[in-house]
């Protein structure tokens, strides 16, 4: 039997370990997808996953089912994303994936091209990964979770705490940020 | 030139997004049917976003777990005691063992490199009754082809022939009266089939995991050794700093004392 968010909460209240696991089994990718995309670097985004279910779990018994449980993960998530960004004072870094072995990229490298420029021409993905991580935090939060996340305009505003025009406002201004960054990199 | 009366970019993000306002989406469509600049404005977002599909984060290589669960159940926690070189000697006799109980047989020879697996031994050449037939009138050991040249005449190879031809048709008739295989024999022919498949398949992603399992621990070890190195060498110059301050402490202390006997031997 598929259980949903909501009855398997209310069981982890009453102290169903398994309950909880279920939960965690069934957001934990999203979640560290939030967490990658915003702030770019996999370890990091892991430790926020963590954190994310760590907090929700010790918050649970206050969940009072006013919200979604994703929604209140996500928020979580993302105060805690916001926070590393804050904390680090920096902009996400695009990171080198971990199986690939970087002194075997400069060899391959052109001379005046850079490590990081040649993952990025690697793959298309790290190209968006790079534009994405220049966007300003608030356009990026927006992208990631309309794009990836399909949360509509009304829970991003819930989300993030701000008017439906200004989501709508963010989206169209990252995308214009991102088409233009994505074309010069092509040329 | 755009002639939206609207908020253009609002409105342009909601219908590319098909999400927002079912009225003003409406109005919206029926803008973009006439506006060659909002046209191509939205296939170039239109562009991004599967741009942006294609952004696929790494795969997390983790499994949080219930906090309280996984300190209750620890059944995973024994394999990832164990050191790499064990698991993987583990794997490689799970493997073996494998192609054992498979009963794999690799052979190469004339007609290449050929592989079998499964319970059924490798039929035996057919033995036609003629071959049989000298078989059993083969010279006994010792006796050479000579003798067998010496004894074997016409006579005895047609002889041989009509009672060669006589078993035939007994053969022939005792196949005749065997029933035939029935549909549940095929039936369950292809069960077993199956059952064999599915264990060979079974085995494979078992062996699979084991690998991947322990190329994922050596490379967690990797970077444990790294970082355990660092820690040392930090350690090792801490500790050379710390005695070469000391000797310096020293090597002032006995200049002082070499001073204060020097000053008194002068008076």
């Amino acid at each position: 039997m598929t259980w949903t968010d909501e009855e398997l909460v209310a069981r982890s209240i009453r102290g169903d370990a398994d309950s909880f696991n279920e939960l965690i089994l069934r957001w934990e990718r999203p979640i560290y997808a939030l967490a990658y995309r915003t702030i770019g670097r996999e370890e990091d985004a892991r430790d926020v996953c963590q954190e994310t279910f760590l907090r929700a779990f010790r918050a649970l018994p206050g969940f009072r089912g006013q919200a979604k449980f994703s929604s209140w993960l996500y928020r979580i998530a993302l105060n805690l994303c916001r926070d590393w960004v804050r904390r680090e004072r920096r902009t996400p870094v695009v990171q080198a994936p971990e199986n690939v072995d970087l002194m075997d990229l400069a060899a391959a490298a052109e001379p005046s091209e850079s490590i990081e420029d040649l993952v990025a021409r690697k793959d298309l993905s790290r190209l968006v990964e790079r534009a994405m991580a220049r966007l300003p935090e608030e356009q990026r939060t927006a992208i990631v979770l309309k794009e990836f996340h399909g949360l509509t305009f009304q829970e991003i505003a819930d989300l993030v705490g701000c008017p439906l025009s200004t989501v709508k406002t963010r989206l169209y201004q990252g995308l214009t940020v991102l088409r233009r960054a994505l074309a010069d990199t092509h040329r | 030139m755009c002639t939206y009366s609207g908020n253009r970019d609002e409105a342009l993000i909601a219908y590319l997004y098909e999400d927002g306002d079912a009225g003003e989406r409406a109005g919206f469509a029926a803008h973009v049917a006439s506006c060659a600049a909002c046209r191509a404005e939205l296939d170039a977002l239109g562009g991004v976003r599967a741009q942006l599909a294609r952004w696929s984060p790494p795969e997390p290589g983790f499994a949080i777990g219930n906090p309280q669960s996984a300190i209750r159940n620890p059944q995973w926690r024994w394999w990832r005691d164990v050191p790499v070189w064990a698991q993987v000697a583990a794997a490689m006799l799970f493997l073996g063992v494998s192609a054992g109980i498979a009963n794999l047989d690799v052979r190469y020879d004339a007609n290449g490199l050929s592989v079998r697996t499964g319970w059924n031994s490798p039929r035996s050449p057919v033995t036609s009754p003629k071959e049989s037939q000298v078989a059993r009138h083969q010279p006994p050991p010792g006796t050479g082809d000579l003798g067998l040249a010496t004894v074997v005449t016409r006579e005895d190879l047609v002889a041989l022939e009509g009672r060669l031809q006589s078993e035939l048709r007994a053969v022939q008739a005792r196949t005749a009266a065997v029933p035939q295989p029935r549909a549940v024999d095929g039936d369950v022919l292809r069960r077993v089939q199956a059952l064999i498949d599915r264990s060979e398949k079974r085995e494979k992603s078992e062996l699979a995991l084991r690998i991947a399992q322990a190329m994922t621990d050596v490379g967690a070890q990797r970077q444990a050794d790294l970082a355990r190195i660092d820690r040392t060498v930090r350690q090792v110059h801490t500790e050379l700093g710390t005695e070469v301050i000391n000797q310096r402490a020293e090597v002032a202390k006995q200049r002082q004392s070499l001073n204060i006997l020097l000053t008194s031997l002068r008076q």
